[in-house]
């Protein structure tokens, strides 16, 4: 059914005039999308413009807008802070309607002695860490950064990040959830489905974690969510961050019982070995190889250039061509970041002890000018807040991930080479970023304690060059087969790519690698989702004889 | 340059957000976190930077037209620059301001204006002030004075009272108090007066790019002919139209805030603060003067590429960011003075909120701007101040304003009005 304007006032009436918009120029500012470039028409910037854009401020207003939708049989989608080319109209063919859900910004609770938060949708990670570390305790920010939803981490992704070797992931801290359904009906989970507060995801209420977000999470493509819970750690730093230095290169003094460290390991065996010493020991706040995203030819120069704030990428031309920095960049080709955070002096003395014993048995070593004290409070900062996450766009303003296929250290090790000799060969045309082969970083851990991690590689491009686009989408498609090649899943790319696929395409790829969870969220978006209001983000494999769209 | 130079910015563009709020490592709470005054009130994407770089793009590709909704998003925005500074924690190759300012251009260029700046236009072009009143009622503040008349006589540094003070009464000491520090000081200078006219600083922020470009070369030759060297002015609007647009036109004067000449007076002992003035202040770094007020260095280049893709430019480009702006001088003046307690608000400096009333909102979006304003009060309450000090006439006026609609007691005054009571 189109758009109507019937359907517009339907809507208007809910949120008032102000709140709703189909002005094409507005809505333009919806559709354009990190990454739409690689899966839209001649490269586009824009992902197909929805029918209107509405904010609504309260649970009630999106119940009513959903159950408009489903009235007027319109998608609806809804993000919060709204950042990657699925969180939106997916489907020129479809009517959208795009949720933006900025008026829902409320922290409404934070119980400090039950060490948990209960959030609205547009509350960020910068925002409500700021909160709680005035009382002790901390947040697992995602990798994505401070800029991002809490809740959509929780709720909606994969939240890792680098702190969730000690914190956990979003996901696992998810407590109780309030979420609008597709249908239109209001779910509260877990012991705030029973009326007893927010304090747990998983009873004594329902318990419908794996339907509402499984894994990986549906992607907007399943109801909205309004409200949520996060659990909270605890935090042994000051109440509030007092930076020091100049912008970019801000700083954080490092407090007595902290230490920030980048260590470097002689081989990828090695590496492993130190990772699961690190787990085994249960050492470490923040855990993560995180500086290799400018890539290991790079990074050394990178670095020490960004943290000068009289500089410019232009040095970096000449940096790396200083004997002292070449050096420096051999000695960062396997590294990592380790913050130590001790609740006492005595604690922080222990953990070096333990750290300095592991590095002695796998043979690492702290690099010495990523430790000197410029560059520790940077990454102690860095890493504190995860406000400087978007370098990843540096270079050029474009940046795609590839592989990231979760495992072991040992696993993970495993692909290294191959995804590392993969993007060398590809950044050889000079329509990639030529940063080396080797731009992997990701989480010690992306569950609490150690066990189970990935690395993706980070590949730099030129949005506003369309070979540069096209080169990219092709090393996309060289990881998946690269990986096919040799006995690994796709990775990351995989799900990025499928954005663009035709619904035939993308049900076919998933039938000949038939996975019975697909079928699975098949019936449950059948009993959720009868009117078909949410979007194919939310992964399923409808039967072949039911393939109609 | 024009909107058409800046499609790379846009196309670059990651849309992460980073422009909507204040640098991440300076927020404290959830409170005071945004940087940007348009998006928080506005609410739509479009009104954040990445937005309206987008509108641009659209506009440019054809794929929509000037609706009433693009140009309420074009200009409903103080071009207050803290998108600017956020933006470029992370990136080198973005100028998002340039481009905002660029939109309007076009947009006025196109004949696509706001109403509500018609009559300001009007007065700018026929009396020299934006504050649309008779030229004759301007320079009042200096009655009395015995100062130099740059029209008839020459000095090597000129006094620019700028027409927000001029001509609203409520701000005539600013002008008047920093004459006498001037002349107390024992400086040669000189004032033109009921002659002064407008920067053109608030014109090129509303679009009118030409209007702007007319009244900064009068004002050069005045300059020229008078033998100036030196430009002091109280207001951050007509400093930063001095110090980072005036070079474009020719000028080549060395341009000083108020707030720099005195710190400057203070440190070489030439005035002495040694009056108490107990008080509990925070201080407002206006955006002309703190992040915007970023010294000028000219640059012609072309964009480069290194490592197969990696942005630079071929001279390297000058990096505006924040990081150079006038920040220590007013609060070195206010830490000099005895029995004043300052005390930091959470945004400041780069990370400042704005005032409201820049970019031509306190004329065309009067509500906008009083809650722009009303926010910043509120941040400055919770300090436990009683009072809010800037160094900007236009600051002051629209906090004015934001405490009488309030209701509030937070008082206002400029860093003028407490040199002179510690004088």
């Amino acid at each position: 059914m189109a758009f109507s304007k019937e359907a517009y006032r339907a809507l208007e009436d809910i949120v008032g005039p102000d709140n709703i918009s189909d002005d094409p120029a507005l809505l333009d500012t919806y559709a354009f999308q990190y990454l739409a470039e690689t899966v839209r028409p001649n490269h586009s910037r824009y992902m197909p413009r929805p029918v209107a854009a509405i904010m609504p401020c309260t649970t009630e207003e999106v119940q009513a807008i959903v159950k408009v939708c489903n009235r007027y049989r319109i998608k609806v989608k809804a993000y919060s802070t709204g950042w990657y080319h699925f969180v939106g109209a997916i489907k020129p063919e479809d009517d959208t309607v795009q949720l933006d859900l900025r008026r829902m910004d409320r922290i409404l609770e934070i119980d400090e002695k039950n060490m948990f938060a209960v959030i609205e949708p547009y509350v960020i990670c910068a925002q409500l860490q700021a909160e709680v570390m005035k009382l002790g305790l901390n947040i697992n920010i995602i990798g994505a950064g401070a800029s991002t939803s809490i809740l959509a981490s929780a709720t909606s992704l994969a939240g890792w990040g680098p702190s969730t070797f000690w914190m956990g992931s979003n996901p696992d801290n998810l407590l109780g959830v309030e979420w609008v359904t597709p249908a239109g009906d209001i779910v509260r989970t877990g012991s705030l489905g029973s009326g007893d507060g927010w304090f747990c995801g998983e009873g004594p209420g329902p318990s419908v974690r794996g339907v509402m977000r499984g894994n990986f999470g549906a992607l907007g493509g399943l109801g909205v969510f309004t409200k949520c819970a996060i659990k909270l750690v605890h935090w042994p730093g000051s109440s509030q961050l007092d930076i020091t230095g100049t912008i970019p290169a801000y700083r954080l003094p490092l407090q007595e019982n902290f230490r920030a460290y980048t260590i470097a390991i002689p081989t990828w065996d090695a590496w492993a070995d130190c990772f699961y010493k690190i787990y085994d020991n249960e050492i470490g706040y923040v855990f993560h190889r995180q500086f290799n995203l400018a890539g290991a030819d790079l990074a050394g120069a990178f670095w020490l250039m960004y943290i000068d704030p009289t500089k410019t990428l232009n040095d970096v031309e000449q940096m790396v061509k200083q004997p002292e920095i070449k050096k420096l960049t051999d000695e960062l080709r396997i590294s990592f970041q380790l913050i130590l955070a001790g609740r006492s002096v005595r604690d922080i003395e222990l953990q070096d002890k333990i750290l300095d014993q592991i590095l002695a048995e796998v043979g690492g070593w702290k690099v010495k000018r990523f430790c000197e004290q410029d560059m520790a409070e940077f990454t102690n900062l860095y890493f504190a807040r995860m406000g400087h996450k978007h370098l990843n766009f540096v270079w050029v303003g474009g940046y795609m991930g590839s592989w990231m296929q979760g495992g072991t250290p040992d696993y993970v090790k495993g692909y290294q080479p191959i995804a590392a000799a993969q993007l060398a060969r590809d950044q050889k045309s000079g329509l990639l970023v030529q940063s080396g082969g080797d731009a992997l970083m990701g989480c010690g851990s992306g569950v609490a304690g150690g066990g189970h991690m990935a690395l993706e590689q980070f590949v730099c491009y030129d949005p506003a060059d369309h070979d540069s686009v096209d080169t990219v989408i092709k090393d996309m498609h060289g990881a998946t087969a690269d990986a096919v090649a040799h006995g690994y899943p796709p990775g990351k790319e995989a799900l990025y790519l499928s954005v663009g696929m035709k619904d035939e395409d993308l049900y076919a790829a998933r039938r000949r690698a038939p996975q019975p969870f697909f079928r699975y969220q098949w019936k449950i978006k059948q009993a959720f989702d009868p009117n078909d209001v949410g979007d194919r983000m939310y992964m399923t494999l409808p039967p072949e004889d039911e393939t109609t769209d | 340059m024009a909107l058409e130079d800046y499609r790379a910015d846009v196309l670059r563009c990651s849309r992460c957000s980073y422009c909507k709020w204040i640098p991440f490592d300076h927020v404290k709470s959830w409170r005071f976190a945004k940087g940007c005054p348009s998006i928080d009130y506005n609410k739509f994407q479009s009104y954040s930077a990445a937005g309206r770089l987008v509108t641009g793009l659209s506009l440019m590709d054809g794929r929509c037209d000037v609706t009433d909704r693009v140009i309420d998003v074009a200009f409903k925005c103080q071009l207050c620059g803290s998108c600017d500074v956020a933006c470029k924690v992370c990136r080198y190759d973005m100028e998002p301001l340039l481009a905002l300012h660029e939109l309007r251009f076009k947009l006025v260029e196109e004949g696509h204006t706001l109403p509500q700046n018609t009559p300001v236009m009007e007065g700018f072009r026929k009396e020299h002030n934006m504050l649309m009143k008779p030229k004759g009622q301007g320079g009042k503040w200096a009655d009395g004075l015995k100062v130099k008349d740059l029209s008839k006589e020459k000095a090597e540094v000129a006094f620019h009272a700028g027409c927000r003070s001029s001509y609203d009464r409520d701000l005539a000491q600013v002008p008047s108090v920093s004459a006498s520090i001037l002349q107390k000081a024992g400086v040669d200078f000189g004032i033109l007066g009921k002659a002064e006219t407008c920067c053109g600083g608030r014109a090129f922020h509303m679009g009118y790019r030409a209007d702007f470009t007319s009244a900064a070369k009068h004002t050069v030759k005045t300059w020229t002919n008078a033998g100036v060297k030196t430009v002091v002015t109280p207001c951050a609007d007509c400093f930063h139209t001095f110090r980072r647009l005036y070079p474009e036109v020719g000028s080549q004067v060395e341009v000083l805030h108020m707030v720099e000449f005195v710190d400057r007076l203070v440190k070489q002992g030439k005035i002495k603060l040694s009056r108490p003035v107990t008080m509990k202040i925070t201080y407002h770094d206006p955006c002309h003067l703190g992040r915007q007020g970023e010294p000028y260095v000219p640059w012609k280049g072309k964009e480069r590429k290194i490592f197969g893709q990696a942005v630079v430019y071929d001279p390297p480009r000058p990096r505006y960011n924040g990081a150079k702006g006038v920040y220590e001088p007013p609060r070195n003046v206010l830490k000099a003075i005895p029995g004043l307690e300052l005390v930091e608000m959470e945004r400041i400096k780069e990370a400042s909120w704005c005032c409201g009333a820049g970019g031509g909102v306190r004329e065309a979006y009067p509500e906008f701007s009083s809650w722009t304003a009303g926010e910043r009060i509120e941040e400055a309450m919770s300090t436990g101040a009683e009072a809010i000090v800037s160094a900007c006439p236009w600051c002051e006026r629209n906090f004015m304003d934001a405490v009488n609609a309030i209701g509030g007691t937070m008082k206002v005054f400029d860093v003028m009005d407490l040199v002179q009571q510690a004088i």
